[in-house]
């Protein structure tokens, strides 16, 4: 029975250990959600979408005072959000996620009330850059079968020491428990705490996924385009001359076969650039040069 | 910390890694795709036959290839179904035995869950056999574990500690509860579907690992 002992002692000594960096998030009429102390200096990491306002938000810590929280900025692509508290807190110590494996034991940790939660389970999945649902780029598939509590949004998948492997996240898929890797969080809180917000392009346009003619499909090995269905009046899209109706195939040297593709090109570095596409227009192909603007 | 934690881990993914040489995908041109495993190194797959419904079907291995797989026997009141390849020489999985099996054992189960490939999930043995709650008791030797299975992992191996073959994954019943056909049933199913054609070295082909 030793080891069983051991294994039990092991988890425990390992949640106490991310214990001292995890704290409750209030900032939602409903639920509280878990947050991560991510710096000595008091920013705090989160889910984006469990701080549902902007301000009167607080901060369970850890010792079980509440503080007073401002918002430091949030990307609800990758559903991260920063917040600041005043005082002097227990950063946690972060790993990248190379040296994970699928079958590895790992904990999810929320604290959704006072004291922390912790769930077992297993890596199911590892793999490479993805894109959430809002266009988020991910530095890994990171999937769990721990299960996740409510509130625990915005706690930590903690490894055997009791290091963070990244933020978990309810809303990132459906059915699933996904993770947000360390150097994906690293990525975005660098950039909400210099800017506030992540940068992401912009068209303007509604469109949906529609079969190419027999002859193009053939001709480019592409199955598919997106039909605008709507392209909001003086957007980059209207002023780069694009019409309701067009089929955007082909932009700036990428395939576009489905949104996916789309909200891949139309990333925070490129705003403000022009690129190429092609639509096809009346049943002709024509060339475009689109710049490409700035969410708001 | 007593080390066991980190030993563990070591020892799940690489048993896992060594069970996934012999996880397949198994196509069916449609919508989704179910999970196999390699039962017998010169061809022989076993999945579920809701995984087997259409007629034509293919198999992806885990070296990449894709080849076209024939129905050779399907019994839907057992949810299994044995498939033929032209491939040889292929990682077999080793076999276990779910009548060993005790609650509260660590087992796995391996597929591709929404089409995640070769993903695992684990959990303990809530029971074996027909007198579980909430299961079909026409259907006997369940193999129940506290797991997650999902649309994907239909037909893929449920798995012991050590790597052995202790059921067919077959159906969810709720949340974190997966059911399997038990690994006896299986051979059970290929004795009597295929035993007339082929030999015993093929359905306990264990020693071929």
């Amino acid at each position: 029975m030793s080891v069983l002992h051991d294994l039990s002692n092991d988890l425990a000594s390992a949640v106490k250990t991310a214990s001292a960096s995890l704290v409750r998030v209030e900032a939602r009429r409903r639920m509280s959600a878990s947050g991560i102390v991510w710096s000595a200096d008091g920013l705090i990491l989160t889910s984006n979408h469990g701080v549902e306002r902007d301000d009167n938000l607080r901060v369970g810590l850890p010792d079980g005072s509440v503080v007073d929280a401002t918002l430091v900025g949030r990307d609800p692509t990758t559903d991260v959000a920063v917040l600041r508290v005043a005082g002097t807190l227990t950063p946690a110590t972060w790993v990248e996620t190379a040296d994970v494996q699928v079958g590895h034991l790992v904990l999810a940790l929320g604290r959704p009330e006072g004291d922390v939660q912790a769930t077992l389970g297993v890596v199911s999945a590892v793999s490479g850059e993805w894109r959430t649902m809002a266009g988020g780029r991910v530095d890994v598939y990171l999937q769990t079968d721990v299960v996740m509590y409510p509130g625990f949004s915005g706690g930590a998948l903690i490894g055997a020491d009791g290091a963070m492997l990244g933020m978990n996240s309810s809303s990132l898929a459906r059915g699933v428990s996904l993770t947000l890797p360390t150097v994906t969080l690293k990525r975005v809180v660098a950039t909400l705490a210099t800017h506030g917000r992540v940068k992401r392009g912009y068209l303007g346009v509604s469109a949906q996924p529609v079969r190419l003619p027999a002859a193009l499909e053939t001709q480019l090995g592409q199955e598919s385009g997106l039909m605008l269905t709507a392209v909001e009046s003086g957007s980059p899209a209207e002023t780069s001359g694009l019409h309701l109706g067009d089929t955007l195939y082909h932009i700036a040297g990428q395939p576009v076969r489905q949104m996916d593709d789309l909200m891949a090109v139309l990333s925070g570095d490129r705003v403000g650039q022009s690129v190429p596409a092609r639509v096809l227009r009346g049943g002709q192909s024509i060339d475009v040069s689109i710049t490409i603007g700035e969410r708001n | 910390m007593s080390g066991v934690y980190a030993q563990l881990n070591s020892a799940l993914s690489g048993m896992i890694g060594s069970v996934l040489r012999s996880v397949v995908q198994v196509r069916d041109g449609s919508r989704g795709a179910g999970a196999g495993t390699i039962w017998h190194r010169d061809g022989l797959i076993i999945t579920n036959a809701h995984v087997a419904a259409n007629r034509v079907l293919q198999v992806a291995l885990p070296d990449g290839r894709v080849l076209d797989a024939t129905v050779i026997a399907r019994d839907e009141a057992r949810d299994l179904a044995a498939l033929s390849i032209g491939a040889r020489d292929l990682p077999t999985i080793p076999l276990g035995s779910a009548r060993t099996l005790q609650a509260g054992q660590w087992v796995m189960a391996l597929g591709h869950p929404w089409g995640v490939t070769n993903a695992a999930t684990g959990g303990v043995l809530i029971g074996v056999g027909s007198n579980l709650p909430d299961i079909d008791l026409a259907r006997r030797d369940w193999v129940v574990a506290d797991l997650h299975l999902r649309p994907g992992n239909s037909g893929g191996p449920m798995i012991d500690v050590n790597g052995r073959l202790i059921g067919v994954n077959t159906l969810m019943t709720g949340p974190g509860v997966g059911v399997a056909v038990s690994v006896d049933t299986a051979k059970d199913f290929l004795r009597e579907t295929l035993g007339a054609t082929t030999t015993d070295s093929v359905i306990d082909s264990a020693g071929y690992v």
